[in-house]
């Protein structure tokens, strides 16, 4: 009986095996001193760790990770939170429904098309400086500088992601139990107090959620910076995943790459098994 | 008590005014992307791209559509992104939702199997794919597939039967166990009490997976990059970035290949956005409620 459910089960294991297969092949490339022009390479230990922490780029793409990273988790957990408080307090369910999937809608589009449009919303002369300058706003250089150009990103990963934290927080909130509302309202508590007191302490699970998934979707953001900046070759905008892109496409050093992307699986890894056994799975299996 | 009615009145303005503010803003870019693909040329280049357009113009869909000169037109790319996106999509549900149902089962009896299944399934979901990069065309060039469809298919599925299966792990548990245990006594096996007492009652969990994954399958954009680099064999969203060119000539194209690779999404989410949206909430054990 046990036979043909693991039988069933085969293609999902391989696939997977294939997974757990390329990250130790990829973590015995980076041992080795592999590149175009070493077709037959040697074990060198950790000497592309080495090369690569003497890059600038490496140290500039943690930054540029960390800013993109922080940001997203700040900003959308914030945002997230004051509009799934939004939508809870609106009385009307379809209203509510609707307003959530537009939040929700750009995680649907694909990332090819958000970059191109936001691209063009940031252009100085007919973009979204246009609007503010009719509104008698001051504009805002969006690519004069390039922590300005980071600063452009987090807003475009912003609206790309806050779907997600609205989405949790507000599925949170929907699940505290009404009677303890109802016992609050009477109470004569305000809605700020109702927010703050009541919702917000019953909604661990939605903070825990919403930080894990936005921190994993921006750590591992790669079409928006490449594609807004042309390439991976811009220094502005790389992140540790178009770092790994760069290292393979643009030098010749394969196993720089092959240590760089060991060394962001690990980080990744750190996040996702946790989040899976301790979180995911124990929410899932209680019921 | 009229005076508390006018305030309850005015805060009510208020929180639909915010909420209707911040639903406008959220739409801007999807209208910007519209408006703009219908405007000539040069009135896309000058003009605000927030404006309606003066003279309507379908100019920018025939160039995207047919290519011009070494740009690749998104008519293949369309057919193609069809033509593999939903097998894929189908066959990596199929399959994973048997893998959860085996993780499932191995629940009780064996959780040591389960946890490992059901860490491996998680890490294939959320880890960065750029991380696979060189062991990934290693492989994939050394069967003989790289450059293919074959290949791509292959890649693909690296990463989405797992999504799937993980997806499907969440929907499973709604299944009361009595049922299961109770379709064994009466002597059925696995592969029957997947089909008849399992799958119809996850359906709907079906159905969000298999549209959540056609999705994410749908806007990948690092997979086709690496492993289908030929122009024969450009992918939509690989093939879109040909329009994208940094301000250059293609100032209302870039606006209408937005809207070609974003038109097939954009239906989906428009009539089947609920699932979608569950699941999405799958992602983070259910979020109940919702």
């Amino acid at each position: 009986m046990v036979r043909q459910s693991l039988i069933m089960a085969i293609p999902t294991l391989f696939f997977g095996g294939i997974i757990v297969f390329l990250l130790i092949w990829n973590f015995v490339i980076s041992l080795e001193n592999w590149s175009l022009f070493n077709p037959f390479p040697k074990f060198t230990g950790l000497l592309s760790y080495l090369y690569l922490f003497t890059q600038n780029f490496f140290y500039a793409s943690i930054e540029h990770t960390i800013l993109f990273t922080v940001g997203l988790v700040a900003i959308g957990n914030i945002l997230g939170l004051l509009l799934a408080a939004l939508l809870y307090f609106l009385p009307n369910n379809t209203q509510r429904a609707i307003y959530l999937s537009i939040f929700i809608y750009p995680i649907a589009i694909p990332p090819t098309a958000t970059a191109l449009v936001w691209l063009w919303l940031f252009n100085p002369q007919i973009g979204i400086d246009w609007l503010l300058s009719k509104l008698y706003l001051p504009s805002i250089p969006w690519f004069a500088t390039p922590l300005n150009t980071q600063l452009a990103l987090v807003l475009v990963e912003v609206w790309a992601y806050t779907g997600l934290a609205v989405l949790f927080y507000l599925a949170s909130f929907l699940s505290v139990d009404r009677s303890i509302i109802e016992a609050a309202r009477l109470d004569g508590a305000s809605s700020m107090n109702l927010l703050f007191r009541v919702l917000l302490p019953n909604s661990m699970n939605g903070f825990i959620i919403t930080t894990a998934l936005l921190f994993l979707f921006s750590f591992r953001i790669f079409d928006i910076p490449f594609i807004m900046s042309g390439s991976a070759t811009s220094p502005t905008l790389m992140t540790l995943v178009t770092y790994i892109y760069y290292l393979f496409a643009y030098s010749e050093y394969f196993s720089v790459a092959a240590a760089l992307a060991t060394l962001v699986a690990v980080i990744a890894a750190i996040v996702i098994i946790p989040y899976a056994l301790l979180g995911l799975k124990r929410w899932v299996f209680r019921r | 008590m009229n005076n508390k009615y006018i305030t309850r009145v005015i805060k009510y303005a208020i929180l639909q005014l915010i909420a209707v503010m911040f639903v406008i803003l959220w739409l801007f870019p999807l209208y910007a992307m519209i408006v703009g693909g219908f405007k000539s040329n040069m009135e896309a280049a000058s003009a605000p791209i927030l404006l309606l357009p003066r003279q309507f113009s379908t100019e920018a869909y025939y160039f995207d559509w047919f290519g011009f000169g070494t740009l690749v037109g998104l008519e293949f790319p369309m057919i193609r992104q069809l033509l593999i996106t939903i097998p894929v999509a189908l066959a990596s549900v199929i399959l994973g939702s048997m893998g959860a149902y085996f993780f499932y089962m191995q629940m009780e009896r064996r959780p040591w199997i389960s946890n490992v299944g059901f860490s491996i399934i998680s890490l294939a979901t959320f880890l960065p794919a750029q991380t696979l990069t060189v062991p990934l065309i290693e492989l994939t060039s050394s069967l003989g597939i790289y450059q293919t469809y074959w290949g791509l298919a292959f890649a693909y599925f690296i990463f989405y039967l797992p999504m799937s299966a993980l997806l499907m792990s969440i929907f499973l548990p709604v299944v009361p166990n009595y049922l299961v245990e109770s379709a064994r006594l009466d002597g059925a096996r696995d592969w029957s009490i997947f089909w008849h007492v399992i799958f119809p009652l996850v359906l709907p969990g079906f159905l969000s997976t298999l549209i959540f994954v056609f999705l994410m399958v749908w806007q990948d954009f690092f997979t086709p990059l690496i492993i289908a680099t030929k122009p024969s064999l450009y992918m939509l969203p690989v093939a879109a970035r040909q329009y994208v060119g940094g301000y250059a000539i293609l100032y209302n194209r870039s606006f209408a290949a937005g809207v070609i690779t974003s038109l097939v999404p954009l239906i989906i989410f428009a009539f089947l956005g609920r699932y979608f949206i569950r699941g999405l909430a799958a992602l983070g054990g259910g979020a109940k409620g919702i």
